[in-house]
């Protein structure tokens, strides 16, 4: 790759690889663990201790554990008591998911290698990046297989495995020109998904329980909080005072109640504050009305910090430009605002996703709510299995969670491209 | 001109004559300090004039009045005819009228440059897409940066930001361009290519208020000076009169600090 000056638009030198020490490892070791005498001690010590975490860890996971609780309960896990005969909606649906989410990412690839072709935008990540990607979830689909033993269940998975992989690489055909849907695409996925589950005498989301609802959730908090906390805190800053007001104060009473109180009054008086004759929502409904609401307000503080962070340079000029207001706001200000923001924002919907547990308050079997359920059932009461339930439901958790996290990074750095 | 009092010089419109800007008793408060102190100047049309003056002396807020970033308290500003009021339509119609080059440049960081340069006239004059992007081009020849176009701000030299700044502004065609200190944040090799391309837009009859300190520029091309201090008018003359024979005692000191 040959770079460009671009004051002067002569080609730099080569770029010469940054210098790479070779130490040999005992050097390495010498130098960096045993340097002093204390760090000898050191060193020793958490080795002991590492190995010790990794020995007890390891044993439980492949000798001691009995994971028969989790096999037997798997379904329940998963999907709690979705009826039999509804479990191809969810198959289909994700094979959907896989089609559009793998069609998403190829598009977006190939524009990315547009970008850095065209010296716009700097290579990201390294070798083996989309294998890296879904290595956990990769992983954890192996250890679902490996648990459910089933082999119809395995050549399914792997059948959206290759939807996906055929899906990315149609994506990376597309023309360009389309590529800037991609992202709609996979909103259409996800709400073609849900409609092949609920649509047409399918599964109501007022019985779901299990991993199927903590997604439910999940998504459905995120997708409505998000545009609501926008709102907000773009009200919080509108010249009108009473907008303002009823905007302040939503987000300060809301931020000044735990989360399980927003749930447990909004199971209460959600029915009530409707206008008369309307059925009341299911409790479902109401359990993510209460998590949308309460992370709304969050959302709008931190969209606030974004706002802030945008220079008055920049709305002088699009006034000058005679861009309107809404414009101005719309093009120019919460692009960067929503980009500044991007990783307290992902660290508010990980919240989200995990916060999802405490609806069992309102009588919901979420994800934990199944486990906690398991491990008192007649064959595996009193026996200690616990441990097991828990370990396997913060794998599922710390699955989402990660694979959020590193999206919001990857986001971070492809947005970030061109930045002052 | 018989007169030489500093009032009947500032509001003796050059260039052709026709008057484009005119500002009568312009007054600007910041709470209770008073940063503009009734300012009179009228600018006609093609002509170019250079406002200095000591930090802190107005020049900024004089030419952000002029396109509403400020309000101003008192007297009038009318520019090509419309008087600036209250009124929005009347705002953005006298926005229509007026390019603004910033110190900082403000492009906007998150678009190509071309984008830049298209944004205002697609949004705001409706042009369609490919009409936008070709004037745009053109615009980005006329300052010398075509290759840059498709580049993030971010990617470019301070001299070429503030070039694609003005394209900016020159892509919703204005019929007056104000210039606030658009050197002063550059490295001294960049200033003069954006003092080039100020130079070719004056000789093509751009009308031209620019805040500068850049003495050569002023000579070259400057049909007026205005010398302000504390919120006034203190001097306004030609660039002859200036460097040759300042009147008053405050411009004198300004000026032999400067050069
Ligand atoms: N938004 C504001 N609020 C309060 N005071 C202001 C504001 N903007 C400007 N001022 C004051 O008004 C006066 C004139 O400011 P202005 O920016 O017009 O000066 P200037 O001549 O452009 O100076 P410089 O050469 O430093 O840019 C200064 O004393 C400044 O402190
Ligand atoms: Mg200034």
């Amino acid at each position: 790759m040959t770079s460009i000056r671009v004051d002067t638009l002569e080609p730099l030198p080569g770029r010469e690889e940054p210098p790479r020490r070779h130490v040999p490892p005992g050097r390495w070791l010498r130098e960096n663990l045993f340097s002093t005498w204390y760090n000898s001690v050191l060193t020793v010590l958490f080795a002991a201790l590492l190995g010790l975490l990794l020995y007890r860890v390891g044993r439980f996971v492949f000798v001691d554990g009995r994971w028969e609780i989790i096999e037997r309960n798997l379904r329940l896990l998963l999907v709690f008591r979705f009826p039999d005969d509804a479990l191809w909606r969810l198959w289909t649906a994700m094979y959907v998911l896989a089609g559009t989410f793998g069609l998403a990412a190829g598009a977006a690839a190939t524009v990315r290698r547009a970008e850095v072709a065209a010296g716009r935008a700097r290579p990201i990540g390294g070798r083996f990046l989309p294998l890296r990607r879904v290595a956990p979830v990769v992983v954890l689909a192996a250890v679902l297989l490996w648990l459910a033993g089933s082999v119809g269940a395995t050549l399914l998975v792997a059948g959206a495995a290759a939807v996906a992989v055929l899906g990315r690489l149609a994506g990376t055909l597309l023309p360009r020109r389309y590529a800037k849907w991609t992202a709609v695409l996979a909103l259409v996925g996800l709400a073609a998904a849900f409609g092949i589950v609920i649509g047409l005498g399918g599964v109501s989301p007022r019985t779901w329980g299990g991993l199927l609802l903590t997604i439910y959730l999940a998504i459905g908090g995120i997708a409505i909080s998000f545009p609501l906390g926008v709102l907000l805190a773009l009200g919080r800053r509108s010249s009108l005072p009473a907008v303002r007001v009823v905007c302040v104060t939503y987000i300060e009473i809301i931020r000044g109640v735990p989360l399980i109180t927003v749930l447990f009054v909004g199971y209460l008086i959600i029915g009530f504050t409707l206008p008369p004759g309307t059925p009341t929502p299911s409790v479902v409904t109401r359990a993510m009305i209460g998590i949308i609401l309460f992370t709304a307000a969050y959302v709008a503080e931190i969209v606030r910090g974004g706002l802030q962070s945008v220079p008055r340079g920049q709305y002088e000029a699009a006034q000058a430009l005679g861009l309107s207001p809404v414009k101005t706001t719309w093009l120019i200000v919460l692009p960067q605002a929503l980009r500044a923001v991007i990783p307290a924002m992902v660290g508010q919907f990980i919240s989200l996703f995990k916060d999802t547990s405490l609806v069992f308050i309102i009588g919901l079997t979420e994800l934990l709510g199944v486990a906690d359920l398991i491990t008192k059932q007649r064959e595996f009461t009193a026996q200690g299995l616990i441990f097991e339930t828990l370990l396997f439901v913060s794998l599922l958790y710390w699955v989402g969670s990660y694979s959020m996290s590193r999206e919001s990074q990857r986001l971070e750095r492809r947005l970030g491209v061109g930045e002052r | 001109m018989t007169q030489t009092t500093p009032a009947s010089k500032a509001m003796q419109p050059g260039g052709t004559g026709e008057q484009m800007i005119l500002l009568e008793g312009v007054q600007k408060w910041f709470d209770d300090f008073q940063a503009l102190r009734g300012i009179d100047l009228a600018v006609g049309r093609r002509e170019v004039v250079v406002v200095l003056g000591p930090s802190g002396s107005g020049k900024s807020t004089l030419i952000r009045c002029i396109n509403r970033l400020e309000k101003h308290d008192g007297g009038r500003i009318v520019v090509d005819g419309i008087e600036l009021s209250d009124d929005l339509r009347n705002i953005s119609e006298i926005r229509r009228e007026l390019g603004m080059v910033f110190q900082q440049f403000n492009l906007f960081p998150h678009r190509t440059v071309l984008d830049n340069v298209t944004l205002a006239p697609r949004q705001v004059r409706r042009r369609p897409r490919a009409e936008a992007r070709k004037a745009a081009m053109e615009m980005l020849e006329r300052v010398r940066i075509p290759e840059q176009a498709h580049k993030y701000p971010g990617q470019l030299s301070g001299g070429q930001q503030q070039r694609a700044a003005i394209a900016r502004a020159l892509a919703m065609e204005p019929k007056i361009m104000l210039f606030d200190e658009p050197t002063s944040a550059l490295d001294p090799e960049m200033i003069k290519e954006v003092l080039e391309t100020m130079e070719e837009l004056a000789e093509s009859g751009m009308t031209m208020i620019v805040v500068s300190h850049e003495m050569g520029f002023a000579r070259a091309v400057a049909d007026r000076m205005v010398f302000m201090a504390d919120g006034e008018i203190v001097e306004v003359g030609t660039p002859d009169h200036f460097f040759e024979n300042p009147q008053e005692e405050r411009t004198k000191q300004f000026l032999s600090q400067i050069l």
